[in-house]
């Protein structure tokens, strides 16, 4: 009997609770007369609150809604609720993620005053996405575990026999900031002799240092951390915002130069709140916004700044020149060959 | 005496010609509804909604996986190249995982239900924790373990100086590693309720015929457990051509890895393709299984009573109370890593064998903000919701498959059990394309942007699990114990409630519980169709891992374990409470199936 009784409050509260949908009205209250933008970004949550934090701030009459998923999802989500998007804005992602995106109409431009704050060379295809920041790709190293001397100072020291076993790498295939790193690795070359070959020998060189490729960026932090191995291929902002979280991480600016990835901002096709989100990408994309950015979380903006920030006239970046759209054609081509050919086989 | 108490047993071999079958299906239509016309009736609004909800939906991936290069070039490229090597791989990684999974599951529900040794009741608790490791960082607790710099190498470095590399485990060998201490559970929770079915009356007969144990165990209770281990066969084949965690973090280039990339290149018609392969295989896996089954029916018709356990004495006390601690330790070790980590300071771990920096910071920080309790709200009360749904529609879909009697039998199987198959993702952007604007096919239903897609996805999900496990325990019961009820003039409805649900009552609720731990866990679905402003658990943990915010993700996770952890232990409560009062229960259900006045 006791069982019974003990039985039917289960199903009793069970059912309560699953039919009930109790606390779930997400602060409906606090929303009242303002307009809630939507925006979907694969970027870090500390970057992504403080800009909304500072932008509510400013603009009280919008409240702002953040999703943040993986570069790869955005842009899924995006793709799947096209007849009737969800989100406003898109932010976050690279170059050839926005691309794809517009080719799929899946955006439209921000207003010309908002256009203009970037440089033509950062924009996409008719303005349809703007490049917020550049993405620096360089080379870091656990400076527990190896010093200044030895860590390989260009791209070439990293196929050197001493480094065998002692590089991790983020996996390639699912990621559009590796496949970006390694497409430009192949284009090093490719743009004189017009083959990827030599392209390909370079990253069998690579895979046979690499001593294994992580799932993903946190993967990669933990067993660097953990002096799995001592070296890896990242981009530039992770990498500072990392070691300023306490990762002994150390930066290598190659010698020949980083290839520079642009990430972007764009606004969803019939986004249900059009001006909202011109509002938001106006708000981003000043200078004051961009200053605090780059001076706070590491970021090199596409706005011009009129003061650079100190971390970077010191780190002397250099840019490895990259034609993007050449890439772009042939990335699938070639990151399926190396899939195919090279990984784990060097 | 009632039928129920007669105790009575057909173990039919069907003859290899089709003939009794055949002999069936000779009847007029009419004939065959007539006594039955109660599961057509019930059977109509159950396959309507998994018709909308499940079967188109995926019957528009398999039409866009057309588009694009072209059917042919799409599908060609199964014939060469890395999809094929991917799809090889994948299917082999399954395959090895039933087997294993298989043993464990099928040893310790063995050991569990009918043996009694120290050590017994904790590795009962144990036994479901895996269940209860949230995805993502549960995979992770594997390699922070079992990887060159985890903990298990290190300590054996430390101690016995073998060096870490040659103790780790990557590649294949981890995969395999996750997947059978993580999907273990599907065997063993249905070979649990097969045992529980299972009357002892039949080995105490054998035994007395003169068969030995290995005998018993050959000819008598295995083939009773055939069911119960499709079952276990099938959930546990599909989930691992659908895992896409462990083979990542391994860096094995399964066929959901490959879907992945080619999404990541662009190639979304391509991609479409190579889900529609996915799920053809475990669709064919799943076509064998019911093949194989088929072949050999198995039937009790007593209701299951409970042997005593065996209680081992003498040394092999001692032997089985040293083997359950060492199993104890090494399924308890993810989770207490878990734990570990959610009390670490981020970044402090390195080179040590465990952190040795301690703080209660990261749960604070996860208190002390008002808005993080919102995501385990929502995970629970949406899968709770998905979960009693799936029950009753997915313990209905199996009855009525139980006693389909028309053709067609396996087409209905296939349409429940599709969503099992697929990749969560694939499941997450068919529901948003199927619900995204009204039109034809969704009814002019949108579920995009509200509350309601979460649910709808989760049961979309979680039905096979309700239905395989509720399906195994049908199997196992004659279907005259309900036609001697009918006879006896109960009504349909009677039948089912104090026949039909009371016999099944264990294998809905291991399904459900299945269906609500997977539920509160669930990641890759659920990122593609969360609404704004209600982030699901598994996804505010990715979140938190990808702020690289460790050790609250970690804290976040400990919660999430401890959340279900606590539905364990109910139902663990729920079925304890059956179990004493069995001899009771024996004698009012045999009661029950009399007559009324």
């Amino acid at each position: 009997m006791r069982r019974r009784v003990f039985t039917s409050m289960v199903l009793a509260t069970t059912a309560t609770l699953a039919l009930s949908a109790c606390g779930l009205d997400a602060g409906s209250s606090a929303t009242a007369g303002r307009e809630t933008i939507t925006i979907y970004t694969s970027r870090p949550k500390g970057i992504t609150e403080g800009v909304v934090k500072k932008f509510e701030a400013a603009n009280p009459a919008y409240k702002i809604q953040l999703l943040t998923l993986g570069a790869q999802e955005v842009a899924d989500r995006v793709r799947a609720e096209s007849g009737r998007p969800q989100a406003d804005v898109w932010w976050g992602g690279t170059s050839q993620q926005f691309d794809q995106g517009a080719a799929a109409g899946l955006l439209e431009a921000f207003p010309t005053d908002v256009v203009d704050r970037v440089p033509e060379k950062y924009r996409g295809k008719d303005n349809l996405w703007l490049a917020e920041q550049r993405l620096a790709e360089i080379i870091a190293y656990n400076h527990d575990l190896l010093n200044p001397d030895q860590a390989p100072k260009d791209w070439d020291d990293l196929i050197k026999p001493e480094f065998k076993d002692k590089i991790l790498i983020r996996d390639v295939a699912a990621s559009g900031t590796m496949r970006s790193i390694f497409s430009s690795m192949i284009y090093r070359t490719f743009q004189t002799t017009g083959t990827p070959d030599e392209g390909y020998a370079w990253l069998k060189g690579l895979d046979a240092n690499t001593k294994d490729y992580t799932a993903n960026p946190t993967d990669l932090y933990l067993r660097i951390q953990r002096q799995e191995a001592p070296l890896t291929i990242w981009n530039l902002q992770d990498i500072m915002l990392q070691s300023k979280a306490g990762v002994p991480f150390t930066p290598v600016v190659p010698a020949s130069g980083a290839p520079i990835l642009l990430d972007g901002i764009g606004k969803v096709k019939n986004a249900p709140h059009s001006a909202g989100a011109d509002k938001f990408a106006a708000f981003l994309l000043q200078e004051q916004t961009q200053q605090s950015l780059a001076e706070q979380n590491y970021q090199i903006p596409t706005v011009a700044l009129s003061q650079e920030p100190e971390w970077l006239s010191t780190l002397n970046l250099k840019e490895m020149p990259v034609d993007w759209k050449t890439v772009g054609s042939k990335d699938a081509e070639w990151i399926g060959y190396w899939v195919q050919n090279i990984k784990n086989r060097g | 005496m009632t039928v129920l108490d007669a105790k009575t047993t057909t173990s039919q071999k069907k003859p290899p010609s089709a003939s009794a079958p055949r002999r069936r299906r000779t009847g007029t239509l009419s004939e065959k509804i007539g006594s039955d016309r109660f599961v057509y009736l019930l059977a109509a609004p159950v396959f309507v909604i998994i018709l909308f909800f499940v079967v188109i939906p995926m019957a528009q991936t398999a039409l866009f996986s057309t588009q694009g290069n072209g059917l042919a070039s799409n599908y060609g490229t199964f014939f060469s190249g890395s999809s094929a090597s991917a799809l090889l791989l994948s299917v082999g990684i399954s395959m090895a995982s039933v087997v294993l999974c298989g043993i464990l599951g099928t040893l310790l529900a063995v050991l569990l239900t009918r043996f009694e040794f120290p050590g017994r009741k904790a590795l009962e608790v144990f036994a479901l924790l895996p269940m209860a490791l949230p995805p993502l960082i549960g995979a992770v607790s594997f390699v922070l373990l079992y990887s060159e710099t985890g903990i298990v190498p290190r300590a054996l470095h430390l101690w016995l100086g073998i060096p870490a590399a040659s103790t780790s485990v990557t590649g294949i060998a981890g995969v395999l590693l996750v997947h059978t201490f993580t999907m273990y559970p599907f065997f063993y929770l249905s070979v649990s309720a097969g045992l529980a079915g299972l009357d002892s009356s039949l080995e105490s007969a054998a035994a007395n015929l003169g068969a030995g144990k290995i005998r018993i165990w050959a000819t008598v209770l295995l083939p009773m457990l055939t069911p119960a281990l499709v079952s276990g066969a099938l959930l546990t084949f599909m989930i691992s051509m659908a895992s896409f965690t462990a083979p990542q973090l391994y860096n094995v280039q399964t066929l959901t890895m490959q879907i992945v990339s080619t999404r990541t290149s662009g190639a979304h018609e391509l991609a479409a393709a190579q889900s529609t392969i996915l799920s053809i295989v475990s669709i064919l896996f799943l076509v064998s299984m019911r093949w194989y089954q088929g072949r050999r029916i198995h039937r009790s018709l007593s209701k299951g009573t409970q042997r005593d356990r065996a209680v081992s004495t003498g040394p092999v006390r001692y032997v089985a109370m040293i083997g359950s601690t060492v199993v104890s330790a090494v399924l308890l070790a993810p989770v207490l890593v878990i734990i570990l980590v959610s009390f670490s300071i981020d970044s402090s771990w390195t080179t040590q064998v465990i952190p040795d920096q301690y703080t209660l910071q990261n749960y604070i920080r996860i208190f002390t903000d008002p808005r993080s309790l919102l995501p385990i709200n929502v995970s629970v009360q949406m899968s709770l919701l998905a979960t009693l749904a799936a029950a009753l529609i997915g313990a209905a879909a199996a009855w009525i498959v139980a006693r389909w009697k028309l053709g067609g039998k396996t087409v209905l199987d296939i349409a429940i059990m599709l969503p099992w198959a697929l990749p969560g993702t694939v499941i997450g952007v068919n529901m948003v394309t199927a619900f995204n604007e009204p039109s034809p096919t969704n009814l002019g239903l949108t579920l995009v942007g509200t509350l309601w897609i979460l649910p709808v996805a989760y049961f979309v999900r979680y039905v096979p699990l309700i239905f395989r496990s509720t399906g195994a325990s049908l199997d196992q019961i004659d279907p005259s114990l309900e036609e001697a009820a009918r006879n006896l003039g109960a009504t349909p409805l009677r039948v089912l409630r104090t026949v039909t649900v009371p016999l099944i009552a264990k294998g809905i609720l291991a399904g459900a519980l299945l269906a609500f731990v997977d539920g509160v866990g669930e990641y890759v679905a659920s990122v593609v169709i969360y609404p704004a402003g209600y982030v699901p658990m598994s996804v505010e943990i990715y979140n938190r891992i990808y702020s690289a915010e460790f050790g609250s993700a970690a804290a976040y996770g400990s919660l999430q374990i401890i959340l279900i952890l606590i539905v364990l232990i109910i139902s663990n409560t729920l079925q304890r409470g059956r179990r004493t009062t069995k001899p009771r229960t024996t004698k009012s259900a045999a009661l029950a199936a009399a007559p009324l006045s």
